[in-house]
């Protein structure tokens, strides 16, 4: 068994050394599109406004704005599951609204304010939404997570506390086939519940809550025929 | 190896067992044991990563100079390669390899098979380049209805021997030599008593013939790798769910030694048992990166991914079952039919030889082969199909003698664990009140329906899996083992059994995991992960727990036997004040730390063994002028031996049971008759439930210590998704007094069920024989 | 997708000007030219963008109310004068596609969006609406397909705002090479016995701009429904739109439209016949569902959609004459 550290072989390491050719900036003013000037066909380049930086990157027009994240920018926290609109997992907000970044493309972006999952969390602490997604156990593959944290996110950004229902449709254009749903709905609704209660000031108690330590136990089952010894044994006291 | 006396059993009801334990793995633990982690609701350790977006999955693996590869694929349902041409796509921008996969001459038997491929320094010049690459086909007829490819004279997917893709997780026996006339191959038999005796016996006997459609895995992350030659070493990001069998298929296609072999997995986005070779596409990226001379990046879209990466594959099933009026089953049968396209395995009798007793079983298994994309395992090979059939059954066998059917199933079951779980279920779906609640007062067009259906489940576990436990001066733990985690936990789960095993809270310890390079993890298929690799933790937590407890023995001056684990320390035995604290033991260990590697133990078999039992309760509306089912409630009751996490269980049985309703009502592969090709390669005409199809789900465990390993760990993936589909199928009939016997069950289905329904069933609605067909 | 240069214009009519150039499409939210041109079902040269054309996307009540084509779907059910006012079409907007979606695609691609049918939408297939010479799904995987005027493609239109306005009456405003036209949107959309290969009589470089609606009559009622197989994300199995005013306890007018059951969104006036001057009754509802439906030739797959158009008419008229 090899040891990363040792044998040289980082796999982060390598992943930093592709993002060489995308440069990144703090952000500066806006790019608006250029109107009245053909792009390509070949490579142009293109400055995009994404959560809060410049980036700067050449690409070809036909190049959609998921794509550029992910094989330009190396953001591949935004991910593509059906590349046609139908699945939600490359959502990101434009000018605050989620949107498919499959169907755009990244060269009429430009200028608009553009927000993925990496800007979420800040100074190492998660959104209230991406803590609750942790505790409520709101992802399994985690392969639509972020697609999901971003329309939830956008949720609550205009809707504090939403309804269950209202809950399911903001969601619904995110699919997840390992079918964490109702877990996705406890964790908007824990969200939501601290938001109100903690009036925003309580939220980076909470996600420090999370992890770690981990947060009080609670039995397997709840029914009552589950003999008591048994529950007495799954029941923790605190560790 | 010693003989530990356990108490074993469920529900307050342990019975005493003598088991044979293996030098070197702990004892099991007694019911008595207090848990500090185990079985706790524990957020998984890699849900930060994905919550932020910060982890890494194969696709999202990028290298210096890496390429994109895509692959052509033939339009055609059957047709023979005349001639491939490669040179103009050579020539295309950015075209660093093109690699022939298909060679004039070969058939292709399926739209959707490989032909080519091409790697280019951008994923557009890719598929640029494929549009270049010509080929010559010579179409040859096809066949993609399973009726007419059983018929005689029907044209041959094989001409010659069989040539199915196999894979780790495929049903029992897929890889059997079977006699084969056409299309057809098998039986796969069994044949328990005498059917004929029993019918014979039976005051009631009823015969069915039920269907299922062909199921897409779909996992969100499609197949694929990303390769990397380093010298005569190759390193591949996997999308898999066996890393080691992906570095088994990658060593012997491209004749690699294995010990020049890395596979990765570190993230992975869902496999639900399709993933776990290396694939065309996994052989064709590391050939591409050695032509290239650079890593190559090849995933598949989501067109390819329905297409030719595996299915569950399609079933009609002709079942036959009597019951003396008295409620006793006396004879089962099975004939069933099912394709797989390309691929066999796909037999549905698992249910029915396993679920209730009875003396008499013959069943008899045919896969017909068709030119559609093969099969893989799918969640519960075989079981969902066999459910629904063997569940439908017993619904209507129970009404046709006059039984209640919850009362019926309890007479026949066998496993008094399913029995507990059917009481549970029952009411918490309400199951007395089943028949008062069909109608809805507002809504006339509107019935309820409650119905039910067994799982059942085998896999414990078995021996390969290895892991090395790490102990640190200050206290803190690593653990190495490779595993992956699918999306099921699995890492999670590595580290709660060792910090339970070491008494440390899960934060001071380090799992490691996904890397051919550490000591051998199993695949991840038949619900044998948890079973495989908690006890291997726990017996390496165990022994490098005990290297701990001789140096607390000598740092208190007594022999080693003479300490024992007390309250997050060690003690001299019967002197409770001599302790030593964890901390201030693992100060005296070397700079190095102590280490323990452990294998997986022989299971227990004189343990207090069972099938893994299940029971799903569905409740169910469907709107009688449209014909549209949604449903409202399940109720699902599992046992899932001893719960490691409570919270990520909770999820998986949350996923089994919607993947569950969404085959019940929705999804459907759709071959076009008239070219083969599948229709609806997408996740839009492919239908999946979502969030809005959701209905609220109960989930309990029912917590069972049956001492086969250490750990009393069972897999709860398949499970959780056996009798969804059936619960839901049964709870729609008892809505509608007719029943539907194929899935999806669609509006029209639902509909024509209605108009053909006797009026005298219709006059009965409400009554208790209601879902009497 | 085959690479393309991209043009972003200033203005809807330079964009009418370089879009009727050879080789050249237009393009606005590009949810669903996108998708064509990733299929390879489209391979434009050039791709005009209207994207960025400001002062097309205003929602005015009026009367008349006027709809700016760049008006996105979150738009319209998101106004509650709209809503107020001619809750059909907020609700056919509301209740299409994905949340994600609506907020990307605008009113005018709406009604020029393409079909969806799955031969269609799969560049292996050469069907009669890519000028091919079949419909394969006449006699073949045709579930979801039309019921109504099924001899050269039966392939259902996919808008659902256009079965709204349908029902409200409303126009569509273009601008072209030739100036400005306004198109009553009965009159917009084009049947493939005409044509297979075009859904509206949109000509080259021809433009939405915006979408006039009538005053709705006092007292009038509409109400838009539709039937889905999936609550989450899937398209309509049939769609039933209508909109009646009432008279001294009758029906004095009434227009009833049905969606996602034939080539182009289908207005049904024998149904209308019945209910114009009639009492409401369950009766009469019945009677004007039935007519509704009078003439449908489904395909072998999908009678039952004759059935459930009816259950949808049925079910809209009940609420709107409650």
């Amino acid at each position: 068994m090899a040891d990363d550290s040792r044998s040289g072989f980082t796999r982060r390491d390598l992943v930093r050394g592709a993002l060489v050719g995308a440069v990144a900036a703090t952000a500066g003013a806006k790019t608006p599109v250029e109107i009245d000037r053909a792009m390509g066909p070949g490579a142009i380049p293109m400055t995009l406004q994404i959560n809060g930086k410049t980036h700067r990157l050449t690409a070809e027009p036909r190049v959609v704005l998921a794509d550029a994240l992910r094989d330009r920018l190396g953001l591949t926290g935004t991910k593509v599951v059906c590349g046609r609109g139908a699945c939600g997992a490359c959502t990101v907000l434009v000018d605050g609204d989620p949107a498919c970044s499959c169907l755009l493309l990244a060269a009429e972006v430009q200028g608009k304010k553009i927000t993925t999952i990496e800007a979420l969390a800040s100074d190492g602490r998660m959104h209230p939404i991406q803590a609750a997604f942790v505790a409520a156990d709101a992802l399994q593959c985690g392969f639509c997570t972020s697609g999901m944290v971003m329309s939830c996110k956008a949720l609550l950004d205009r809707n504090p506390k939403p309804s269950r229902d209202e809950i399911r449709h903001a969601v619904s254009g995110n699919l997840c086939r390992c079918g964490t749903y109702p877990h996705v709905f406890e964790a908007v609704e824990r969200a939501a519940g601290i938001r109100t209660a903690e009036g925003n000031t309580g939220l980076s108690d909470f996600s420090a809550a999370i992890l770690p330590p981990m947060p009080m136990s609670r039995r397997v089952s709840s029914d009552q025929r589950v003999d008591a010894g048994v529950a007495e044994a799954l029941d923790l006291e605190e560790a | 190896m010693s003989r530990d006396k356990l108490r074993l059993g469920f529900n307050g009801r342990f019975e005493e067992k003598e088991v044979e334990v293996a030098a070197g793995d702990p004892a099991p633990w007694d019911p008595a044991q207090k848990f500090s982690i185990l079985g706790a609701r524990t957020p998984r350790l890699d849900a930060r990563a994905k919550a932020t977006g910060t982890a890494r999955y194969s696709i999202d693996v990028r290298l210096p100079g890496m390429l994109y590869a895509r692959i052509l694929r033939s339009p055609h349902a059957a047709a023979v390669v005349r001639s491939l041409d490669l040179t103009a796509a050579r020539k295309m921008p950015g075209v660093q390899a093109v690699l022939p996969i298909a060679k004039s001459g070969d058939a292709l038997r399926f739209a959707g098979q490989e032909v080519a491929a091409v790697a280019a320094d951008t994923p557009e010049r890719a598929l640029d380049a494929l549009g270049a690459i010509r080929v010559e086909y010579e179409m040859r007829p096809f066949v993609v209805e399973i009726e007419k490819a059983k018929a005689d004279g029907a044209p041959l997917v094989f001409e010659g021997r069989v040539e199915t893709k196999t894979s780790a997780g495929d049903a029992p026996g897929a890889k059997k030599a079977l006699p084969r006339k056409g299309n057809v191959q098998g039986p796969r038999a069994s044949d328990k008593g005498n059917v004929e005796q029993g019918f014979a016996k039976a005051d009631a006997v009823i015969e069915g013939t039920y269907s299922t459609s062909v199921q897409t895995h779909t996992a969100l992350e499609t197949h694929g790798v990303v390769a990397r030659w380093e010298g005569d070493e190759l390193t591949v990001w996997a999308s898999t769910q066996g890393i080691f069998s992906v570095r088994e298929e990658l060593s012997s296609a491209l004749n690699v030694p294995l010990a020049k072999v890395t596979v990765l997995t570190e993230f992975m986005g869902g496999g639900f048992g399709a993933k776990f070779g290396a694939g065309v596409e996994g052989v064709t990226a590391a050939k591409l990166a050695r032509e290239a001379g650079a890593p190559v990046k090849l995933f598949l879209d989501r067109k390819e991914e329905h297409l030719a990466v595996g299915n569950r594959p399609s079933s009609i099933q002709w079942v036959k079952a009597g019951a003396t009026k008295d409620g006793k089953l006396t004879a089962l049968q099975l004939i069933v039919h099912g394709s797989g396209g390309t691929n066999g395995g796909t037999g549905t009798s698992g249910p029915l030889k396993n679920v209730y007793a009875c003396d008499n079983v013959k069943t008899e298994e045919f896969d017909v082969f068709m030119n559609s994309g093969p099969s893989a395992a799918f969640r519960a090979p075989g079981h969902p199909q066999g459910a629904f059939a063997l569940e439908a059954t017993m619904d209507e066998l129970a009404a046709r003698i006059g039984m209640d059917p919850l009362e019926f199933r309890m007479k026949n079951d066998p496993s008094e664990v399913r029995r507990e779980e059917f009481r549970i279920g029952a009411e918490k779906i309400g199951w007395a009140t089943r028949d008062a609640r069909r109608r809805v007062a507002q809504s006339p067009e509107i019935r309820r329906g409650v119905g039910m259906g067994a799982a059942v489940w085998y896999n414990t576990g078995g021996t390969g899996p290895k892991a090395t436990v790490t102990i640190h001066r200050d206290g803190s733990a690593e653990v190495v083992h490779g595993v992956q985690d699918l999306g099921t936990g699995a890492r999670t789960m590595v580290g709660i059994v060792a910090a339970e095993e070491l008494g440390l809270r899960l934060e001071k310890i380090a799992v490691r995991i996904g890397d051919t390079r550490m000591p051998y993890g199993p695949g991840s298929g038949g619900s044998t992960t948890t079973p495989s690799t908690a006890p291997t933790i726990r017996a390496a937590a165990w022994q490098a727990k005990n290297k701990v407890a001789r140096a607390a023995a000598s740092a208190l001056g007594v022999a080693d036997d003479a300490v024992e684990s007390s309250s997050g320390g060690f003690a001299v035995k019967g002197r409770p004040d001599r302790r030593l604290s964890w901390k201030d033991a693992c100060a005296r260990l070397p700079e190095e730390g102590v280490s323990a590697t452990a294998s997986r133990a022989e299971n227990h078999p004189d343990a207090w063994k069972r099938f893994t039992a299940g029971a799903q309760f569905a409740e169910v509306e469907v709107d009688v002028e449209t014909g549209l089912v949604r449903v409202k409630k399940v109720v699902a009751v599992h046992d899932c031996g001893l719960v490691v996490n409570a919270l990520t269980a909770e999820s998986q049985v949350h996923g089994g049971v919607i993947q569950g309703i969404s085959y019940a009502l929705y999804e459907n592969r759709i071959l076009d008759r008239a070219t083969g090709r599948m229709v609806n390669p997408n996740v839009e005409q492919y239908k999946i439930a979502g969030s809005l199809d959701v209905p609220e789900i109960d989930v309990t465990f029912l917590p069972v210590w049956d001492g086969v390993n250490n750990t009393h760990s069972v897999g709860i993936g398949e499970p959780a998704t056996v009798a969804t589909a059936a619960a839901v199928a049964n709870a729609v009939s008892h809505a509608i007094g007719a029943r539907i016997r194929s899935l999806p069950i669609t509006p029209e289905s639902v509909l024509a069920a209605l108009d053909t329904k006797p009026r005298t069933a219709a006059t009965a609605a409400g009554s208790r024989e209601g879902g009497r067909a | 997708m085959k690479t393309f240069t991209l043009l972003p214009v200033r203005s809807l009519a330079e964009g009418s000007r370089e879009s009727a150039k050879p080789g050249s499409i237009l393009k606005a939210g590009g949810v669903d030219l996108l998708d064509r041109m990733k299929e390879g079902l489209d391979t434009p040269d050039r791709v005009i963008s209207i994207a960025h054309v400001s002062g097309h996307d205003g929602i005015e009540i009026g009367p008349p109310a006027r709809i700016g084509a760049l008006a996105t779907l979150a738009r319209l059910d998101a106004h509650p004068e709209l809503r107020r006012v001619y809750p059909a079409l907020a609700d056919a907007a509301g209740g299409a596609a994905t949340p994600q979606i609506r907020n990307m695609a605008t009113l005018g691609g709406n009604l020029a969006q393409r079909p969806r049918c799955w031969y269609f939408r799969q560049a292996e297939f050469d069907c009669s609406k890519k000028g091919g010479d079949q419909c394969f799904a006449l006699n073949g995987e045709n579930r979801f397909h039309a019921i109504f005027d099924t001899d050269v493609c039966c392939c259902i239109h996919p808008s659902a705002t256009a079965v709204a306005l349908l029902a409200y009456g409303a126009r569509v405003n273009t601008v072209g090479a030739r100036g400005k036209r306004s198109i009553p949107i009965e009159e917009f959309f084009v049947a493939p016995r005409e044509d297979p290969t075009r859904e509206n009589q949109l000509g080259l470089g021809e433009i939405i701009e915006s979408v006039e609606l009538p005053a709705p009559a006092p007292g009038s009622r509409s109400v838009y429904k539709k039937l889905k197989e999936k609550e989450s994300f899937d398209w309509p199995l049939v769609e039933a739109c209508v909109s009646v005013t009432m008279s001294g306890g009758s029906v004095q007018d009434a227009r009833v439209v049905l969606g996602s059951v034939s080539p182009v969104p289908r207005r049904v006036r024998g149904a209308e016949k019945v209910l114009a001057g009639s009492r409401p009754s369950p009766e009469l509802i019945a009677r004007a569902a039935e007519a509704a439906v009078a003439g449908a030739t489904p395909l072998s797959q999908n009678a039952h959609k004759v059935r459930l158009a009816r259950v949808m008419v049925e079910r809209a008229l009940r609420e709107a004459l409650a």
